[in-house]
């Protein structure tokens, strides 16, 4: 069994405009975290490829691209599943984001569970020595940072 | 919706706290908004949402955080909930959901309508809808004495 941290939220929108946003749009809705940071770089902008196997990358300022994970569930506009992993992970180590889009009335409540990352290692850098608990709370509370700035764009 | 926590905010206790979101979503309305769950599937925090108000759900997570399920049914606090429409709906979606109704609903002489249930472990919810704009003078021509008026 593994850790997982769910946040929702509604955004003004419709199921299709939520997920065209949050795939299309990534490179402009995503928040960098100095926390959770994808890359010991200055960040980069994120893009997906749109489909299942598609890559969600990160283009670095010198051109340079790291891949974060790739679309492991393609099914737009209800569920997307991504697999995601910053550069500090072990290389073993991945982690995995599934995101559901459902209309309730004009609006479109739109959730992700982030599943695994209780697996960074108590010595990573990535963790900054913090318990499962305050890792997955930061993390949740990143997420809701995130969510907010998809409701921003969508 | 908003990103910030209200100042105040309920932390339920439930001896089985998925199963209380499960219901506290079918019978109130309330949204899931945050939950994590540990490596070994125990929940470390959970926020549901009503509008702008934040209720946090856990399990009974020290000696002295009890459900009233394991305490034969005491509460020693009460959450409540106002709504501004649909009250008596509202009361048979609860009482579809499972709710025990302890008073059914009532127009009270200060000008709410309201009903007071108990959860599925034994929570007392007590909800109104002002139904009846009061003044000062109408409280008083009750015959009840006001103290303090906003």
């Amino acid at each position: 069994m593994t850790s997982k941290i769910y946040v929702a939220l509604r955004v003004k929108a419709a199921p299709e405009r939520a997920f065209e946003a949050f795939v299309d749009e990534i490179g402009a809705w995503w928040r960098p975290s100095s926390l959770f940071r994808t890359t010991p770089r200055a960040p980069g902008r994120l893009a997906f490829e749109p489909g299942e196997g598609g890559r969600l990358t990160e283009t670095l300022a010198g051109g340079k691209a790291f891949e974060i994970g790739r679309i492991t569930a393609w099914d737009p506009p209800r569920r997307l599943v991504f697999s995601y992993r910053q550069a500090t992970f072990p290389p073993t180590l991945t982690t995995e984001v599934e995101v559901r889009f459902e209309a309730v009335g004009e609006e479109t409540r739109v959730s992700v569970e982030h599943r695994g990352f209780d697996q960074v290692p108590a010595d990573s850098v990535a963790r900054h020595g913090f318990s499962d608990q305050v890792l997955l709370m930061r993390l949740a509370e990143w997420w809701r940072v995130l969510l907010a700035s998809v409701g921003d764009f969508a | 919706m908003t990103d910030v926590r209200p100042a105040l905010t309920s932390v339920l206790c439930y001896r089985d706290p998925r199963a209380a979101i499960a219901w506290l979503e079918r019978a109130f309305g309330f949204e899931l908004h945050m939950l994590i769950e540990g490596p070994e599937g125990r929940l470390l925090h959970v926020e549901m949402r009503l509008g702008e108000s934040l209720l946090m759900v856990g399990q009974e997570w020290t000696e002295n955080h009890r459900s009233p399920a394991s305490l034969g049914g005491k509460n020693t606090q009460s959450v409540h909930i106002q709504l501004t429409s649909d009250l008596d709906a509202h009361c048979a979606r609860a009482r579809a959901a499972g709710a025990e109704i302890l008073v059914e609903p009532a127009t009270q002489p200060y000008g709410d309508r309201t009903y007071h249930c108990r959860d599925l472990e034994g929570h007392v919810w007590t909800v109104g809808q002002t139904v009846q704009e009061m003044t000062r003078a109408d409280h008083e021509a009750s015959g009840v004495k006001v103290l303090a008026w906003p």
